[in-house]
């Protein structure tokens, strides 16, 4: 594993500082376009293994230890509303691997986080709640899921040109493979903050938990070299969901 | 604010503790897959825990214009259901009589007619809550995916189940968590007004329900309509923890002459069996002049004199007590 460049946190802090305004001039400003990054070793390696995609899909397989990770460092969302409790970084980073195989991309993502925040959760069945004797039940009202997110934009735009990274703009919208520890996998898209919405299709992810670590991984549609890809995770015992939640900025696909 | 406001009054004075309401209310709307906490319309008994409990204490509303921080209340809270011992009774040959299993320790309504002291008498009523549809609605301000709105032409808070992903802010702002989470579907529920059955000019099923005839129904701005009486002309309807900011349109008369062994017939002001301190702490300042209107009307009325306030009150039939008009309220599709 290669640890991270030096350059790597020059760049990130004048950034972290635009993103932690307030949320009152979050909301306000119109977002601005992502600088891509202009330094080596801010792009994201694909590799083009043998292995076929069953094996890569298990986030446990040894296909993926074959394949170099790249360490990518996580930021902490500022407090979006005066109303939530202040929340510390806790994960600092997330190794991610790429893989290129049978027309998908699929992606490993892997970070530490001690609490794992998952349950067991019965589908809503499909038949009519009336005369149904047994109906499913509420387990808590108050837990929120680890999750994880890969977002990149819909169309790859001249001049290295990429939509906000808080879930695109308007006219330039992002596509978004969500996952939910408890709930599985959606995928959504967005032009915009506070406008992300579910396509109602799904997407092969599997996950796995062990020794303090999620290994998680998705099977993206293929994009093309240049385009951008950002990185999510929520933490679910931070109670992390919507903004609230560490991300990575826009990060080039070789 | 909206073109139109439904509004509803419960006359504290009349109210059984029954729970038809809360069961007219269950059956309609949460007998479904993860409502099994949730009680879109409750009783709970003053002075009491409330439900979920400490609901009044846990925070939410709206201060000096800003929104309140508050926890999300738990499963515990709202008080979960418990099974019963049918299988050992019935197939094990447990002898004793059908027992809940495992012994509870809680429940929605646990503290029902416990109430508190004043001096050596006890006093207790109930409080029948709903969503107050408020006109400054706390829970659409928290909700970052406009999925809570306030319909345009009846003034009714609802939450659009497309939009919402169940992030719960609208359950921490709402100073009187009458939010739910479901956990099976993911979102968050709360109480509609019955708008189906308003649309077909029914009233809701909890004030159809009620044997206590204590609710009443209407278009706020409706002159006609009992709760713009009770609200704006004889001013005896009051909002609950009006200082939360939110504007309610859930109104309440507060109890204001309930008999006491040796002075039947003397009010809070003259002789408290309720301490006034507690319906100034649910209801606000405003509480004593109603008491003292409400005792004057009383006082005119035993003389003799008729009341029309008091014949509203009473309110004999359903034409008195509801006037849903869904003639005004045309209600058009939402776009988006």
């Amino acid at each position: 594993m290669r640890a991270i460049p030096r350059i790597f946190f020059g760049f990130f802090l004048p950034f972290l500082f635009v993103v932690a305004q307030s949320s009152d001039a979050l909301a306000q400003q119109k977002p601005a376009k992502t600088a891509p990054p202009e330094k080596p070793g801010l792009s994201l390696r694909t590799a083009t293994p043998s292995a076929r995609m069953e094996a890569l899909l298990d986030p446990m397989s040894a296909e993926w230890s074959k394949l170099t990770s790249q360490r990518i460092a996580l930021n902490r969302t500022p407090r979006l509303y005066d109303t939530e409790a202040p929340s510390e970084l806790e994960l600092a980073f997330v190794d991610i691997r790429l893989a290129r195989t049978e027309g998908k991309l699929l992606v490993q993502m892997i970070w530490r986080d001690p609490t794992q925040d998952t349950a067991g959760i019965a589908k809503l069945p499909s038949a009519p709640t009336e005369g149904r004797p047994h109906k499913e039940l509420t387990e808590a009202t108050d837990r929120f899921f680890d999750s994880a997110a890969v977002m990149h934009p819909m169309r790859l735009r001249e001049n290295d040109v990429w939509p906000s990274l808080q879930m695109g703009d308007a006219g330039d919208p992002v596509t978004i493979y969500f996952w939910n520890a408890a709930r599985g996998a959606a995928r959504m898209q967005a032009e915009g903050r506070g406008t992300t919405k579910r396509t109602g299709e799904s997407f092969p992810a599997q996950a796995s938990y062990g020794n303090g670590s999620w290994h998680v991984t998705m099977e993206l549609q293929d994009v093309p070299a240049g385009m951008p890809l950002a990185f999510a995770i929520w933490n679910g015992s931070q109670q992390d969901r919507d903004g609230r939640k560490y991300f990575t900025t826009w990060l080039k696909l070789e | 604010m909206s073109r139109h406001q439904y509004a509803m009054v419960m006359d504290l004075n009349k109210c059984l503790g029954c729970q038809t309401c809360t069961i007219a209310c269950k059956k309609l709307w949460t007998d479904r897959d993860g409502t099994q906490h949730m009680y879109w319309n409750n009783v709970e008994t003053r002075p009491g825990m409330g439900y979920p409990k400490q609901w009044d204490q846990i925070g939410g509303g709206w201060k000096d214009g800003q929104l309140q921080p508050s926890r999300q209340p738990t499963l515990d809270d709202y008080g979960a259901p418990w099974e019963f011992d049918y299988e050992q009774r019935l197939y094990e040959g447990k002898r004793k009589p059908v027992m809940a299993s495992p012994d509870p320790i809680s429940g929605p309504n646990w503290d029902e007619d416990v109430g508190a002291l004043n001096g050596d008498d006890n006093f207790y009523f109930y409080l029948p809550r709903i969503c107050n549809h408020c006109t400054n609605p706390a829970c659409l301000a928290a909700c970052p995916r406009q999925a809570i709105y306030k319909r345009e032409e009846d003034g009714i808070v609802v939450l659009d189940q497309e939009r919402c992903e169940g992030y719960r802010y609208c359950i921490a702002a709402c100073p009187y968590k009458k939010i739910y989470f479901n956990e099976i579907t993911g979102k968050s529920e709360k109480c509609i007004f019955c708008y189906p059955r308003l649309e077909k000019g029914e009233v809701n099923a909890c004030a159809a329900q009620c044997p206590g005839r204590l609710r009443f129904v209407g278009l706020l701005d409706d002159m006609n309509s009992a709760v713009h009486k009770l609200v704006h002309v004889y001013k005896v309807a009051l909002p609950l923890f009006p200082e939360k900011g939110t504007e309610p349109n859930v109104f309440y008369v507060p109890p204001f002459n309930p008999p006491k062994r040796s002075d039947y017939g003397k009010s809070i002001l003259e002789d408290p069996r309720l301490p006034l301190e507690y319906l100034l702490y649910l209801f606000g300042p405003a509480v004593r002049g109603v008491i003292v209107r409400l005792e004057a009307e009383l006082t005119r009325a035993q003389k003799g004199a008729s009341s029309e306030l008091l014949q509203l009150l009473i309110g004999r039939d359903a034409e008195t007590r509801y006037q849903i008009r869904p003639q005004l309220v045309q209600i058009q599709p939402r776009i988006g």
